[in-house]
């Protein structure tokens, strides 16, 4: 990545930033050119618009611009590959924020387990509690010395 | 030459000027008025005799008279029909009969012909020339110049063209920016969608794969955190999702079937076990669904990132038990307490749980057609092991009643997740917490006990909670036997040790009915409670309470024994019942001689005895008897009358078998029953020592 860049002294970090700006570099050459073109062609498009006295030159002319308009397309599509490539560069370089996020995930993960912890513990205690209040009303229930008398 | 000259004559008469033709018209007769205008009459002008021939010898010959029959005759003639005829040729049938006559106007015409036949002869021969000589070219050759109108309008014509041109070119962009705005707003939706996954999951990109089809996106939900050297988790195939676009531009996660399994557990003699079928949501539908609609809204939008969230999760969830299966198999593999493979297959793992109980552990495929519904029936696997069965029992239980009627085991669902638990507890976040574990051993220690695996405690949890369970009937059939016990039950926080209290509330005394107990000595001695406590760790028993009699002691003072105050020991299952029922009856002794020590009576207390003493040598005692078969009441109470003569042994053989005089059987009784006893008792000592 770093061939002719900068000096053999230079560490990964210096790679790394040279990468960057050939890379960046490259993106915005791309969309100079793009934009260049379309431009272009929309000039000729333009230009085409007079009407020539010679038919023939009216039949080149169509051709030409046909061939113009579809420049300008492909110029557009190449505009719009650009920026997926951006947002996948965005999506996947973004390292910083996606470190934010993960922490923030795991200290949100951890705070429900405690959560969920402490509230399943609650859970147990109600749930012996209850038993507890359950077996005192049954062993002095009407059931219970029923089941005595008899 | 006289033919030729009457030509002239007549072509001269027969084509007026206009000028002429008038005048003529003006003198002509009646006839030529009767023509149309278009017709041309030629009329002598003077009817005079006139010289027909000269001949060479000079004799003039003049035509002979004519009579006036033939003059008119003549006359009519000399009327030229030429124009008659090249206007009508049907119509003048007659007159080219007429016409016939005179051959004139067929001169003409052949005259013309040959006239256009030189010219034409003239152009072949130029014609020829050029063809044979090539020397001869075409110097030059002007174009017709066009008239204003047709400039105009060829103009007009490149114009139209040109306005079709772009009209056509506008017809062409605005396709093309649809196409492109559609494809701006799928990039949006996919890359948005994208971005939202990825806040939860590990989004990668592989260029390997970008370079071949549109999107190279891979979700991978192996955790790397967990590649520890002592236990080697091998990343699974499903543990790499991929992620496609689908036309619309939603996520679109394509899952081989059946690819996601979870861990089923039952009991194999168990035929109640049940299964909450697991959700797994079908990408696949979903994705085809999106794809009828091109134009999603955010609703979709949102509801397809839930949608392949739980997916993931399901698959998250598959590694997970993958990885237990596996943490399980291997521990299975190494003899530990408490573990026995009975059974071993690809997917299924069958252990023995102590002597009756056999659990199984498999692997199995999510139902994808049962989804969003539990189903309560099982589909627990019918191996080759033979013990398993396909139960379809409906009887409309809940799964909580079924696992009442099938006593005597736990919840399988409940002993999945301890199962997931443990293992998540002690492994997993033990790996994350401690990347320098020494080994499975020691962490599986930590929870397990010395020598025994995660796997070790899980079965003997389960064996354990077998045991207990039984223990709790014994316990429930021996509080319905003795009315005055209470069983409380304790929960102890620990898979492998319960607890309960067994406890006797014993009625007020009469005599402290009206004093509170200030002191704690005068509490200690009026006590209103009863406890024995029995505690359930692993497969052993432990019972200990107050007032249990100490059986050694007994035999060593030879008198009335010296009761511990607590007492603990062991026992089994058999004689649980049993031992309960004595330590209750020793309860409720120790509580009468308290009783009766306290109004003033002369007691000692036994094994399961009280003695009263009446005279010197009389002696009353009340002795209890346990049964726990019996039905009327688990302890049963003699009263005994014995005189200082008749040395019988308290505990003869046949004491139990029949009342004599001496002996009376007062059945179970009560403890109210039994304190108002004790009061009469004491009337009748009293009675007794007067």
């Amino acid at each position: 990545m770093n061939k002719g860049g900068v000096g053999a002294g230079s560490g990964p970090t210096a790679a790394a930033a040279t990468a960057a700006a050939q890379k960046q570099k490259n993106l915005l050459q791309r969309v100079d050119t793009d934009i260049t073109n379309m431009v272009e062609n929309f000039n000729t498009l333009v230009n085409c618009a007079r009407v020539s006295d010679q038919p023939f030159r009216n039949s080149q002319e169509a051709f030409r611009m046909e061939m113009c308009a579809a420049r300008v397309v492909q110029s557009a599509d190449s505009l719009l590959k650009l920026v997926s490539e951006l947002k996948q560069t965005a999506i996947f370089s973004g390292f910083a924020s996606l470190n934010e996020h993960v922490e923030q995930r795991t200290v949100e993960f951890k705070q429900q387990s405690e959560k969920t912890d402490r509230l399943l513990e609650k859970i147990g205690e109600q749930a012996a509690a209850s038993l507890k209040e359950l077996e005192n009303h049954y062993y002095s229930s009407v059931h219970r010395t029923m089941t005595t008398d008899n | 030459m006289l033919i030729t000259l009457e030509y002239r004559l007549q072509r001269s008469l027969s084509w007026p000027k206009v000028g002429r033709k008038r005048t003529f018209c003006t003198g002509s007769s009646t006839l030529a008025k009767e023509m149309e205008e278009s017709l041309k009459i030629s009329v002598d002008k003077l009817p005079i005799k006139r010289l027909e021939v000269i001949e060479e010898n000079g004799i003039e010959r003049y035509p002979p008279d004519i009579g006036e029959e033939d003059k008119r005759l003549a006359q009519i003639r000399r009327i030229d029909f030429t124009p008659l005829v090249g206007k009508d040729t049907k119509k003048s049938k007659t007159s080219n009969d007429a016409a016939a006559t005179t051959p004139w106007p067929w001169q003409s015409m052949l005259e013309n012909l040959q006239l256009a036949h030189q010219e034409l002869s003239v152009i072949i021969d130029l014609i020829n020339t050029v063809e044979v000589n090539d020397a001869v070219t075409v110097a030059g050759m002007s174009r017709p110049k066009q008239s204003a109108g047709e400039m105009l309008s060829d103009l007009a014509v490149s114009a139209a063209t040109k306005l079709q041109c772009f009209r056509h070119l506008g017809r062409y962009f605005k396709q093309s920016a649809k196409a492109l705005e559609k494809q701006v707003a799928r990039e949006a939706r996919f890359y948005g969608a994208l971005i939202r996954l990825q806040q939860n999951w590990k989004v990668k990109r592989q260029r390997m794969i970008a370079a071949t089809s549109s999107e190279g996106f891979t979700i991978d939900l192996f955790d790397s955190s967990l590649s520890d050297p002592m236990v080697v988790f091998r990343p699974l195939s499903i543990s790499t999702v991929r992620v496609d676009r689908d036309a619309a531009g939603m996520l679109a996660i394509d899952l081989p079937p059946k690819s996601c399994r979870s861990i089923q557990f039952g009991f194999s003699s168990d035929s109640s076990s049940y299964k909450l079928k697991k959700h797994c949501n079908s990408s696949e539908e979903n994705s085809l669904q999106d794809v009828k609609k091109e134009s999603a809204k955010d609703e979709d939008v949102d509801r397809c990132v839930k949608e392949t969230h739980s997916v993931l999760r399901e698959v998250h969830r598959a590694i997970f038990d993958e990885q237990v299966f596996d943490l399980v198999n291997r521990e299975a593999l190494f003899p530990s307490q408490g573990v026995s493979v009975t059974g071993i297959r690809e997917d299924c793992l069958q252990l023995g749980i102590g002597q009756e109980a056999s659990v199984f552990l498999s692997l199995t495929a999510f139902e994808k057609d049962k989804s969003h519904m539990i189903d309560t029936k099982d589909y627990a696997p019918n191996g080759e092991f033979g013990v398993f069965s396909i139960d379809e029992v409906d009887d409309g239980l809940l799964p909580a009643e079924r696992q009442d009627k099938f006593s005597g085991f736990p919840s399988p669902i409940s002993c999945e997740i301890y199962l997931r638990q443990i293992f998540h507890e002690n492994v997993f976040v033990r790996l994350k917490e401690r990347r320098t574990t020494s080994g499975r051993t020691q962490t599986a220690s930590h929870s397990g006990g010395p020598g025994c695996g995660l796997l070790g405690h899980f079965c003997m949890t389960l064996a354990h909670r077998i045991f207990s369970h039984k223990v709790l009937e014994e316990l429930e059939i021996l509080v319905h036997g003795v009315p005055y016990l209470h069983l409380l039950s304790h929960p102890t926080w620990n898979s492998r040790s319960s607890s309960w209290t067994l406890s006797m509330k014993v009625p007020q005394s009469i005599i402290h009915a009206g004093r509170r107990p200030k002191s704690v000595n005068f509490a200690h001695e009026v006590r209103s409670q009863f406890y024995t406590k029995v505690v359930v760790t692993d497969e052993c028993i432990t019972v200990s309470g107050e007032g249990a009699p100490n059986v050694v002691g007994l035999f060593k003072s030879g008198g009335s024994a010296e009761v511990c105050s607590m007492n603990s020991y062991t026992c089994n299952l058999e004689n649980l019942s049993l031992i309960l029922l004595q330590q209750v009856a020793s309860q409720v002794i120790r509580w009468l001689h308290e009783e009766a020590l306290i109004i003033g009576m002369k007691a000692s207390m036994d094994f399961l005895g009280l003695t009263f003493e009446l005279d010197q040598c009389d002696t009353l005692s009340l002795v209890a008897h346990v049964d726990p078969d019996d039905a009327r009441g688990c302890i049963s109470w003699w009263l005994v009358m014995e005189d200082g003569s008749t040395e019988e042994s308290k505990f003869s053989s046949d004491f139990p078998h029949g009342p004599s005089e001496n002996r009376r059987f007062l059945g179970s009784l009560s403890l109210e029953a039994l304190y108002s006893m004790l009061m009469e008792l004491v009337s009748v000592c009293n009675c007794g020592s007067h």
